[in-house]
């Protein structure tokens, strides 16, 4: 058998390309979340990254992360920020003044914290594979979170209420 | 046969037995909170009269169940708020992400007796104020909820979830003064901060969980401690770490405290000050107790560091300030100090339980005295409308009850004997000494120095209050409410048995978490 035969046979050949491309999309259009000028542009370039999250964990087989990965932040999330961008009536064009300052220490930080994240993960996950032929996660997600993590689950629910009316409370005019 | 395959595929959901009796203290506090909000919606404007006084005694009422479960964890039990029948055993088996253990139930009764204590501080000054009242206790009561949450969360979950739940009502109550515009700032500063952190932490926590496969810190301890050092489980520990440094105000993550402290209303800013932070505390000690255990090469030098970086910068910093809150905010990043000191030798086997108990015994002192300040901090703002220790002057002349108790807590704070500041801070020190090593020593040289240079500011205060003239000369008396007067007595009273009668009260803080070794 040659190569040629094998390569065409084996699923891990179209995931890995796909694996790459969308990693190549997210790798530019976080370059381009930093370096834009104009801050709209900025927050559609960082629904192209998560976006690129969700399909990478769709890759995996976790499609509940997934799809929670899209209504979270793509639907939420960036929705907030557009929202906020708006409201505060921050300069819609390109602006300049937008992180001239401070540039080249957040450049560092970031180099740095990159370098220290990759070093770790190499360094511990190296080559290991993970096993993808499980089925579907949701139904396990659905059972821990009535199980084990009710009190967690049940601990949010407060949680959103008491930020609900604090919000109100904070926001009210009079 | 195709039956068969299906549910060994996915097996059918099994409702775990729930101890509803070891879960009743925090049932009891969500039915508090839900009460308070319905009575608001239901009778509106007529309710404000009583929620204050329904938050307090809805307190002390959680008291009654806190201690029929102390009753029976009191000697060594554990009840498990989940069980789970495994397949071939006959009993079920607890589950280990909500255990509620002597010092799970020992932090409770802490922080709710805060609760208490911080809502008596605000019954006049939230109703003088024209603040939001129902809202006001309804907040107050979810973020103690999230702090008892949080004393019995053994898993990276059910932390986090605790932690937020006890931290977004403490942002929205620190801008609660919303017309002043340090209110607000006070707020977004400890906002942002806070996210921040905790995005840095479950950052942490999703490495963990990325290399033991577990979000239960009795596995993640199997995986990370013991075994050969990993890069990743290591960077996990200090990011989460340095997410619950900020939350316990530790140096360098102690930016926020002195402008949220200052914008916060003052009730609120006491409530940071000793219920926000002991939380941090107690989720930092149950990681490194259970979480982290065995990775002493870890979290050692980095909880020396930030001891050591508290209680030098929080002091140096404190004794350049002239408003009393600000210095109260660095004199608790000090103290800060002092009670992350313990955890820097908390590898060491002999002494590890020494350690916990010297840091539990620390923050329950801690609580009183801190509590106290402020409380007559609130008592005489109410004349001189001022945070300034200038303001301060003279206040023996027309307040000498106030300014003596002042002065016990002031001292407790320094750590003079023979009040309770004194007892903790020498547990502290003995507990450094006997680990016997290179960096205890010098550790306890640092508490010694430490201590000294506190005594400073903090004997300053107390000189300004007792020997200046008052402004102007003006010596009309400062009413106290009785709200105030029950807050003051309780604080100063438990300040000073826990110096005068240690041996009592220290039997209280002896807990261990070193169960399974």
């Amino acid at each position: 058998m040659t190569d040629a035969v094998i390569l065409a046979y084996d699923p891990e050949v179209p995931r890995q390309i796909a694996f790459f491309l969308i990693a190549a999309v997210m790798v530019f259009s976080a370059f381009r979340v930093v370096t834009t000028k104009n801050v709209v542009h900025a927050a559609l370039y960082l629904v192209l990254v998560l976006a690129g999250v969700a399909a990478q964990f769709i890759l995996l087989g976790a499609e509940f992360v997934g799809v929670t990965q899209v209504l979270v932040y793509i639907g939420a999330v960036i929705v907030l920020f557009l929202f906020g961008i708006m409201l505060t009536r921050a300069e819609l064009g390109d602006d300049e003044s937008v992180a001239t300052e401070r540039r080249g220490m957040a450049a560092l930080t970031g180099v740095l914290l990159f370098g220290v994240m990759t070093y770790a993960v190499v360094d511990v996950f190296d080559d290991q594979t993970i096993d993808r032929t499980e089925a579907s996660t949701t139904g396990q997600i659905g059972d821990a979170i009535f199980k084990e993590y009710i009190i967690p689950f049940e601990a949010v629910s407060v949680l959103l209420l008491a930020a609900l009316i604090g919000a109100i409370v904070i926001a009210r005019k009079d | 046969m195709l039956d068969l395959l299906a549910q060994a595929a996915q097996p059918e959901f099994a409702r775990p037995r729930i101890d509803w009796f070891a879960l009743s203290p925090e049932l009891v506090l969500l039915s508090l909170g839900a009460l308070l909000t319905l009575l608001d919606v239901v009778f509106a404007e007529r309710a404000k009269a009583i929620t204050s006084a329904i938050a307090g005694l809805g307190l002390v009422g959680v008291i009654i169940p806190l201690v029929a479960v102390w009753t029976r964890v009191n000697d060594g039990d554990v009840l498990y708020a989940f069980a789970e029948k495994k397949p071939g055993a006959t009993d079920p088996v607890g589950l280990e992400h909500y255990v509620i253990d002597e010092y799970a139930i020992v932090m409770k009764i802490l922080f709710v007796l805060v609760g208490y204590v911080v809502v008596l501080l605000s019954t006049n000054y939230v109703a003088e104020g024209d603040y939001w009242e129902s809202e006001y206790y309804g907040l107050l009561i979810s973020s103690i909820l999230g702090m008892v949450v949080m004393a019995s969360a053994r898993d990276l979950i059910g932390i986090f979830v605790a932690l937020e739940l006890l931290s977004i009502p403490a942002y929205l109550l620190a801008a609660w003064r919303k017309r002043d515009k340090l209110s607000n700032e006070a707020g977004l500063k400890y906002y942002l901060m806070g996210v921040f952190a905790s995005a840095v932490m479950l950052y942490g926590m999703s490495l963990l969980y990325g290399t033991t496969g577990s979000t239960l810190l009795v596995d993640i301890s199997k995986a990370v401690g013991g075994r050969e050092s990993s890069s990743i489980a290591t960077l996990g520990i200090v990011f989460v770490a340095v997410g619950f440094a900020f939350k316990v105000s530790a140096v360098p993550f102690h930016n926020w405290a002195p402008d949220t402290y200052e914008g916060a209303p003052t009730p609120v800013t006491a409530f940071l000050a000793v219920a926000s932070k002991t939380a941090g505390f107690v989720a930092l000690l149950t990681l490194v107790y259970v979480g982290f255990w065995g990775r002493g090469d870890v979290y050692e030098p980095l909880m020396w560091f930030l001891a050591a970086a508290s209680m030098t910068i929080g002091n140096l910093l404190a004794l350049r300030q002239t408003n009393f809150v600000r210095m109260m905010a660095y004199s608790g990043v000090a103290q800060t100090g002092f009670i992350i000191a313990p955890l820097a030798v908390a590898g060491n086997g002999d002494i590890a339980d020494a350690a916990l108990s010297t840091t539990v015994n620390y923050l329950a002192i801690y609580a009183a005295m801190n509590l106290g300040a402020f409380g007559v901090l609130i008592a005489l703002a109410r004349k001189t409308r001022s945070a300034e220790i200038s303001d301060m002057r003279g206040a023996f002349h027309y307040a000498p009850g106030l300014t003596a108790v002042m002065t016990v807590f002031l001292f407790s704070l320094a750590g003079i004997p023979p009040i309770g500041g004194w007892f903790a801070k020498f547990r502290v020190f003995s507990v450094l000494v006997q680990d016997d090593s290179v960096s205890g020593y010098l550790l306890a040289v640092v508490v010694a120095v430490n201590s000294v240079i506190a005594l400073y500011y903090y004997a300053s205060v107390a000189r300004t209050m007792w020997a200046d003239e008052a402004p102007d000369g003006d010596l009309t008396p400062v009413n106290v409410p009785p709200s105030l007067v029950a807050a003051l007595g309780i604080t100063v009273a438990i300040t000073l048995v826990f110096g005068i009668l240690p041996s009592v009260v220290g039997d209280f803080t002896d807990v261990s978490l070193l169960a399974g070794g």
